[in-house]
């Protein structure tokens, strides 16, 4: 039984705290995709999973290679792969030409999920893999801040040095998104289309265009929180779906096509976890129900309030 | 589905019959290869699967992601029973399906508000919940190892446990059929097309939502239970998604609408996995493959004795064959085909025929 | 037979839709209401049948309180309405949308006496050699011709008819007002809302006119479109001959 000091809860939360923020940018890919499309993209985890794989393959072959560069490259893959998948499977959702969309969607992007999980199983076999940190941390010993090469003491309290950096890029690609969508222009536009997309294209913005956009964007986000990740966890074919449930119960908490709510939602869950792991009296079950715990607020949630915290109605 | 005359029920028929006819004697053509007999009646396991799940989705509209949860909840019901209670195979399988039907009510009851996307979200995360439960709680489940099940039969031979299965899948698919064409059917169908109209116009809905979950669920489990006392084992792994995603890829590739295209469906594709598993390649093929073994490894697949093992590859097939048959024949692949057949008769009976005599003064013009 | 809506108000949130509505309909009669877009006439609708209950009053159908009841339940105690935007069950055969009501309200009626009676109330619409189609397959005129006949089988006191007239031809509109007026001659009670003025003036017996969720007018039509009040708030400065 671990002593509960107050300390060891602050650990916890802060570490939930950094997590949740990487879920948070998961999640986001996943609202922008529900607020242009409408639709929940049930893959979502899966190109997650690519992007961690996509950082994974480059560092292996080239080992000097800038993570950042990596980084960027699985999103860009990720990005392809989306917009790919939307041309030929979602376009025709857009124009009006699939009877019961609702039901197709939620039934193809399953079966992209069972393809793309099934194809990196071919590729990789069911072992998982390891990247080590992107990064050295310099040794340092301040009193109240330590470091060293794999590890941060903030006030005695630890902190591995791959989830930290997983944040500060998650964070950087948040502020990026939100600058994207408030200041440019394209993502103006695709801020209208979810808005109303009626009258998003009597303005002369495509609608066509924007859910291709958003479809690519939303997976780009998604396969780079896996990149930042994959430093983090142990890499296996099907981590996906862990990550995809963990980005459902995040937009329902936070509200489906609200952003601040995928962000909210995001932290809130990755606290629940930490402590939830954390204070579960069985140890040798803690594990084990750890993401049953974000399952169990979902399940209520849904059953409660559909909508979460700030959403709108699906 | 569209009408067939009567012309067209009669191939149907004959078809079905010849294709009964197969399933009875297949033992006796694959008596020297029984590892296809053991294929056959697996594949009768997810014919149920697939056809039940086409009952609750395709006619009743509601796209559940549980139902490998209810088969899971009876199989391993009935095995904890077996193992711990002493109960009989028979015993733990009625006792599993009673509980699946109740966990089925349970579902229903609080999937009543939830629509589409909500209710597969729903349904997802009870699913998982579940399995980890039986993952965690070891000590009662077995854990990630498994639970050992009693054998239903004392038998070597999979003859008598492939004509348990067959049976047990002629029945299922003929109560549900039953119930499809009954009041039953028409009121599931109706809540499938728009449940407040349904409502509108009398229709029970919370009552008929929740039975054909119930309905569902129990047969599901039932069939869980049956094919995992015949296989002798049960792990939580076979809760997981993709497992579920198979039984979807069956029923949608067969036909969500027909509950005997979902079986064939089902049937066809767990053969077809089987076989794909390892495809055989001519010597020269092989002779070729072993020479750039490395390669081939990389892609993951793995040369054997004159064959290559397409292990996850073939998963991945069914996978873009579910997406591809969403986006271009939405019907099913198998369905079409049986309306085809259906269709080779006369044209189609006129509506003069039905038409009952009409009454001399009847007036059916009002002035105003 | 009788509908008595006793003093309902009905809000959703902040927003208050219906405020003190209270209507009796005892007899046969073909019943007008109208009012400007978002008075409440669907909201009333809604409440009546079941889909939302009242925040305040009461909904009495036959002297039983059903302000509570769900609509399947209302349906069943003969009280049947349509949608504005027609709902006929598309993947299911027009026989077999007329068969699901009348099977609802009676578990014990045979398959042969719903056919029976679902031929002749097509006949009666003319789209008798539609019975066989699919809803997906009907164009959008018969299938409004379809909700009508089906909302038949309930064998209903009393029709909600919303918006019967949106977008429909001349000829099926005779077909319809043709249907309205069998159904009163059949001694139902006919709730009719459209803004459709010349059907409403030609076809209502009474009419209630209703204005920010309030009734400002309930008489005989002649009467009502004089009244200053509905003038103002409806009709325009213009009169109407």
């Amino acid at each position: 039984m671990v002593n509960i000091t107050s300390q060891y809860l602050l650990n916890l939360l802060l570490n939930g705290l950094l997590i949740g923020l990487i879920y948070g940018l998961m999640a986001l890919g996943l609202t922008l995709i529900f607020s242009v499309l409408g639709i929940v993209s049930f893959a979502h985890g899966e190109f997650y999973m690519i992007g961690g794989y996509v950082v994974y393959y480059l560092l292996q072959a080239f080992a000097d290679l800038e993570p950042m560069l990596a980084i960027l490259a699985a999103g860009a893959v990720t990005f392809i792969i989306g917009v790919i998948f939307e041309i030929l499977f979602l376009q025709p959702m857009g124009k009006g030409d699939i009877e019961r969309p609702g039901e197709y969607a939620i039934l193809l992007t399953f079966g992209l999920a069972f393809f793309l999980q099934h194809i990196m199983i071919g590729i990789v076999g069911p072992f998982p893999t390891k990247v080590s940190r992107f990064y050295d941390f310099i040794e340092m010993d301040a009193g109240w801040l330590r470091m060293n090469k794999a590890t941060v003491w903030f006030f005695d309290m630890p902190f591995s040095s791959s989830r930290l950096i997983a944040t500060g890029i998650a964070v950087f690609l948040t502020a990026l998104m939100i600058w994207f969508m408030s200041k440019t222009w394209t993502g103006r536009g695709l801020q209208a289309v979810s808005q109303d997309r009626q009258a998003a294209s009597v303005v002369g913005i495509n609608p066509l265009r924007m859910n291709t956009l958003a479809f690519g964007l939303g997976t780009m986000l998604a396969g780079m929180s896996g990149a930042a990740l994959v430093t983090v966890f142990a890499w296996v074919p099907w981590i996906g779906m862990a990550a995809s449930g963990k980005a459902f119960v995040i937009i329902v908490l936070g509200g489906m096509g609200s952003m601040p709510g995928a962000l909210l939602g995001g932290v809130v869950l990755g606290i629940v976890e930490s402590l939830g792991a954390g204070l579960y009296p069985d140890p040798s079950k803690a594990l084990a129900y750890k993401d049953a715990f974000g399952l169990l607020v979902f399940a209520l949630v849904l059953l409660i309030k559909p909508t979460g915290f700030f959403g709108r109605k699906l | 589905m569209k009408r067939i005359p009567l012309q067209g029920k009669y191939i149907q028929g004959i078809l079905l019959f010849l294709l009964l006819v197969f399933a009875f004697a297949f033992p006796r053509i694959m008596a020297d290869k029984p590892y296809w007999l053991y294929v056959a009646l697996q594949s009768f396991f997810w014919a149920m699967m697939a056809a039940s799940w086409a009952l609750l989705a395709g006619y009743a509209g509601q796209f559940s992601f549980a139902h490998v949860a209810f088969m899971g909840i009876a199989a391993y019901t009935s095995g904890i029973a077996g193992e711990r209670l002493g109960w009989s195979p028979v015993s733990g399988i009625i006792l599993g399906t009673v509980m699946a039907g109740f966990v089925g009510f349970l579902v229903g009851y609080l999937c009543l508000r939830l629509r589409s996307t909500y209710l597969a979200l729903f349904t997802i995360a009870f699913s998982e919940i579940v399995r980890l439960i039986i993952n965690a709680e070891h000590q009662l489940t077995g854990g990630p190892m498994g639970l050992y099940m009693e054998p239903l039969l004392e038998t070597t031979s999979y003859v008598p446990t492939y004509y348990i299965m067959l049976a047990a899948l002629i029945v299922t698919l003929l109560s549900m059929y039953a119930i499809a064409n009954s009041r039953f059917g028409l009121f599931f169908r109706a809540i499938r097309e728009d449940e407040e109209a349904a409502a509108a116009m009398g229709v029970h809905v919370v009552r008929y939502k929740i039975a054909a979950f119930v309905i569902t669920a129990m047969i599901a489990g039932t069939a869980g239970a049956l094919d995992h006392h015949i296989i002798g084992f049960i792990a939580p792994n076979e809760l997981m998604i993709p497992r579920m995603s198979l039984i979807i890829a069956m029923a949608v590739i067969g036909g969500t609408e027909s509950l005997i295209s979902a079986s064939i469906g089902a049937i066809l594709i767990h053969f077809l996995m089987e076989w794909l598993q390892a495809i055989p390649v001519s010597e020269a093929m092989m002779a070729k493959l072993q020479a750039n073994a490395a390669t081939v490894q990389q892609f993951g697949l793995t040369l054997g004795d004159g064959v290559i093992q397409t292990n996850a590859w073939r998963m991945a097939f069914f996978g873009l064959m579910l997406m591809l048959t969403l986006r271009f024949w939405r019907n099913g692949l198998i369905q079409p085909l049986l309306e085809k057949i259906g269709r080779q008769g006369i044209a189609e009976e006129t509506v003069a025929k039905r038409k009952l005599p009409q009454e001399e003064n009847e007036n059916t013009e009002v002035q105003p | 037979m009788k509908l008595e809506i006793k003093n309902v108000s009905k809000s959703f949130g902040g927003m208050q839709a219906l405020n003190g509505v209270s209507i009796t309909i005892d007899k046969p009669e073909i019943v007008g209401l109208i009012g400007p877009n978002g008075a409440g006439k669907t909201t009333l609708t809604n409440v009546i049948d079941g889909v939302h209950n009242p925040t305040r009053g009461e909904v009495w159908l036959n002297d039983e309180r059903i302000d509570t009841f769900p609509p399947y339940q209302i349906a069943r105690r003969g009280l049947g309405r349509t949608f504005q935007v027609t709902r006929a069950f598309r993947r299911m055969t027009v026989l077999e949308n007329m068969m699901v009501p009348a099977m609802a309200i009676n578990p014990t009626v045979s398959k042969k006496e719903v056919l029976e009676k679902s031929w002749d109330i097509l006949r009666f619409l003319t789209v008798e050699h539609l019975a066989n189609e699919y809803g997906r397959g009907l164009s959008g005129g018969q299938q409004k011709l379809l909700e009508l006949a089906r909302l038949l089988m309930l064998d209903p006191d009393f029709v909600i008819l919303d918006e019967p007239f949106a977008g429909v031809h001349p000829k099926l509109q005779e077909t319809i007002y043709g249907y309205i007026y069998k159904v009163r001659q059949e001694g139902k009670a006919i709730i009719l809302i459209s803004h459709d003025m010349d059907s409403i003036f030609t076809l209502s017996e009474r009419l209630i006119v209703l204005n920010f969720g309030e009734i400002i007018a309930d008489g005989h039509p002649d009467q009502v479109k004089e009244d200053p009040a509905v003038i103002e708030a409806y009709l325009g400065a213009d009169e109407e001959e």
